[in-house]
């Protein structure tokens, strides 16, 4: 099945269209190993790594896509658009204008912009996309969506590194959805197989822009920490709710996509925190990691008010401005270190 | 560009003439301050926080007062304050890549300095968009939680390049739903009902001052430049918070007068035969630094044009109905030179390119302004090959200070000199 890539800052991205397109949704992660000099020649010095990266990345392989959908993100998601536009081939390209709010005016809009990228697809391809066609592309999404939360809920429980919980969501958001579906079913058993979640390691939540190298987990295994819970988009934020069975099935994708777990580019603050204190609430925790890939404006925003509060509640957090890429990984984990030798004698 | 107290050297300098009239910005500021302290006195009047790009008119028609953080900035960084407030938000643990203005607004409030160092006060409402930048809505909201104080968000749909006219449409019939609900907000927080009367007498005015201001810009194609960048930075001030009200209209009708006065007798604002070239700046200038823009001068290089300033004084037309004037507007808020997308700021910047005769382009890009930095790669190979005039990219910022590096930007500039003095031989 050919691959429709998107560009995607968080979760805004009404994957369901795509799969009832007959396309599989490839989330745009770009590839830290590799030399940004493409987009480096298109991005100033003072934009995030993960844009530089995800252009590199389609400047690369954007002929393997059969097109690419933009979904309106963060600060400067429409700008990377127009640079696209000129510098990277593809038969496809669609803006995705995602409203910012959650109000009747915002809904409204919604509908319209997922009219207006069915019909490009439906007009493209020569498709026809019905009501029945989405409304199987909402159930087997949903199907991904509960796995992963059955997966998620195993790791407070169980001993599962970092990075296999990272690599199961970044499988989920490039691959198909039957080749997922059934992985997920052997991941599940596999992890409810493994020994009880170990004694002396420090449970975590991990909040902020999203890192999406598998290696980054393992340096926060090596500095004994386990990520149970998080509101990253390369994480809980695309599964933790499910798209409701209603016969509209666009309604239910509004109203799906509306209320996700609020990321930065997405007002307010106070309903992002509602979501951390939710997963607080349901998962004992011994500290929060914040963090934020450099020049990532709004979670650079958020994060101030944000870990106020939640230090003022008693939760006991670090906050890392950091690279995109593993360049100074281990000068963040001496700190990592020193702030769980910190938990311990306190 | 380094500063001399050399006496002769400075009798040598190369000094831009300002118009008559130009002292005359006086009055539209010391309105505007009056007109802060009197609505903060009288209980039936209100205050609001706005942002560029949202549409002020609609706070003087409610009877609010348009405070501007942004505005406030300016005068931090040039009363020389913003670096201090910058650092002091810092200290508070916002990031050294965030908006510098921003930063400035949040030392400014949380230090509580004073209004004529750039300071600001608790506003009754917070409104803002997020047609410029998302930097904005998530300054403003931070501000709004911190003050405790009700906040209002356009949502502003973006123009991406290769927008068509059917997706346009949708996108402002969204901008004009918000208007409703900007509209329910604020008469819910000031008890007043909207008066379509003073709605169209102050949208009259708002159109008259950009009019104004456009009429400017057509004398400022003329050779020599009767008036710059220089200016230009200062005197649109009354456009920032002031659309709409009298005060601006008649300093606007003198700034023309003067204009008109400067440009028949052949003259510009550079001695006679000083005018060598005519530049555009595109972005915002460095608020902490303005003398760099007399320091062009020193090379016989005036700012002709300027699409920042420029930006606020969009074609405004006379609309009959509420349904027709919100249309109107909401196309306006998103139609804004200075978020141009790539593909317009490329027709648009070779447009101006032609009618202003500009001999080259200066890009600032700002590192306190990401999307307008974006694409500047782009729009100067755009330029040069289209025009084949230079462009040179600055990278600096608007109000942090510790970005300016005089060496650094003088050596650029000289480059950027002979090249232009290549390109007319």
């Amino acid at each position: 099945m050919p691959k429709i890539a998107y560009f995607d800052t968080s979760h805004e991205m009404p994957l369901e269209i795509i799969m009832a397109a007959g396309f599989t949704p490839y989330k745009i992660l770009g590839d830290v190993h590799q030399p940004n000099d493409p987009a480096d020649k298109y991005l100033s010095n003072f934009f995030c790594g993960a844009a530089k990266s995800w252009l590199t990345e389609a400047l690369a392989h954007s002929k393997e896509w059969a097109g690419i959908i933009f979904a309106q993100g963060c600060n400067n998601t429409n700008r990377h658009y127009d640079i696209w536009k000129v510098h990277v081939e593809t038969p496809f390209l669609h803006w995705f204008g995602a409203p910012l709010l959650d109000n009747a005016a915002a809904k409204k809009y919604y509908r319209v912009e997922l009219q207006r990228l069915i019909s490009h697809l439906e007009n493209h391809f020569g498709i026809k996309m019905t009501p029945e066609k989405i409304k199987e592309a909402i159930g087997q999404s949903n199907e991904i969506k509960k796995k992963l939360q059955r997966l998620s809920a195993l790791r407070a429980e169980k001993d599962i590194p970092n990075r296999d919980y990272l690599a199961a969501v970044i499988k989920s958001l490039t691959s198909p959805v039957h080749e997922v579906s059934d992985w997920l079913d052997s991941e599940i058993t596999a992890w409810k197989a493994k020994p009880a979640f170990p004694s002396g390691t420090k449970r975590f939540l991990l909040t902020g822009s999203d890192i999406t190298y598998v290696e980054w987990m393992d340096t926060l295994d090596d500095c004994g920490i386990r990520v149970v819970r998080d509101d990253l988009s390369v994480g809980e934020r695309f599964f933790a709710t499910l798209i409701s069975d209603k016969n509209d099935p666009l309604e239910a994708l509004i109203e799906y996509y509306m209320n996700i777990p609020r990321p930065a580019t997405r007002p307010t603050i106070r309903k992002r925190l509602d979501y951390l204190y939710k997963a607080l609430g349901e998962t004992k925790v011994d500290g929060v990691l914040s963090q934020n890939v450099k020049f990532c404006e709004p979670y650079a925003y958020d994060s101030v008010p944000v870990n106020n509060e939640l230090k003022a509640k008693g939760y006991k957090v670090i906050h890392l401005e950091r690279d995109f890429t593993p360049a100074s990984d281990q000068q963040l984990a001496n700190r990592l270190m020193a702030f769980v030798e910190m938990m311990e004698v306190a | 560009m380094t500063k001399t107290n050399n006496a002769a050297e400075n009798d040598s300098r190369i000094k831009l003439k300002t118009l008559p009239h130009s002292q005359d910005l006086k009055w539209p500021m010391l309105w505007w301050i009056g007109m802060e302290k009197l609505y903060r006195t009288l209980p039936w009047k209100k205050t609001a926080w706005t942002c560029a790009a949202f549409p002020i008119e609609m706070m003087w028609i409610y009877d609010i007062f348009p405070d501007h953080p942004e505005n406030m900035a300016t005068v931090a960084a040039a009363r020389k304050q913003s670096q201090r407030l910058i650092e002091h938000a810092e200290s508070m643990g916002f990031s050294r890549d965030l908006c510098s203005y921003c930063k400035t607004n949040i030392g400014a409030y949380d230090t509580k300095i004073k209004k004529t160092l750039g300071g600001i006060s608790k506003p009754d409402i917070v409104v803002c968009t997020n047609a410029i930048c998302d930097t904005h809505w998530k300054w403003f909201q931070i501000m709004a939680d911190k003050m405790n104080v009700p906040f209002f968000m356009f949502d502003i749909p973006k123009w991406v390049s290769g927008t068509d006219e059917k997706t346009l449409e949708g996108n402002i019939d969204y901008v004009v739903d918000q208007f409703y609900d900007l509209i329910a907000f604020i008469e819910k927080h000031t008890g007043k009902k909207m008066n379509e009367k003073r709605l169209y007498k102050v949208l009259d005015r708002s159109m008259e001052m950009s009019n104004l201001w456009r009429e400017i810009f057509e004398h400022r194609k003329a050779v020599p430049s009767p008036y710059s960048g220089a200016e230009t930075s200062a005197a649109f001030f009354p456009l920032v918070v002031l659309p709409g009200i009298q005060v601006g209209i008649n300093f606007f009708k003198k700034i023309l007068a003067d204009i008109k006065n400067l440009t028949a007798r052949g003259e510009g604002t550079m001695p006679k035969g000083k005018e060598k070239y005519r530049v555009m700046w595109e972005g915002i200038p460095f608020w902490y630094r303005m003398r760099f823009m007399y320091d062009l001068a020193q090379y016989g290089v005036v700012i002709a044009f300027e699409p920042y300033t420029y930006s606020f004084a969009p074609l405004k037309k006379k609309c009959v109905t509420l349904e027709e004037t919100l249309r109107h507007v909401a196309k306006l808020i998103m139609d804004t030179p200075y978020a141009y997308n790539l593909e317009r700021r490329i027709e648009n910047f070779e447009k101006w390119i032609d009618e202003y005769k500009l001999d080259g382009v200066i890009l600032h890009e700002n590192m306190s302004c990401r999307p307008s930095s974006a694409g500047m790669v782009d729009l100067a190979e755009a330029i040069m090959r289209d025009k084949g005039i230079p462009v040179l990219i600055l990278q600096c910022d608007m109000n942090d200070p510790r970005a300016y590096s005089e060496g650094q930007i003088k050596t650029r500039v000289e480059g950027f000199i002979e090249l232009m003095e290549a390109n007319k031989k």
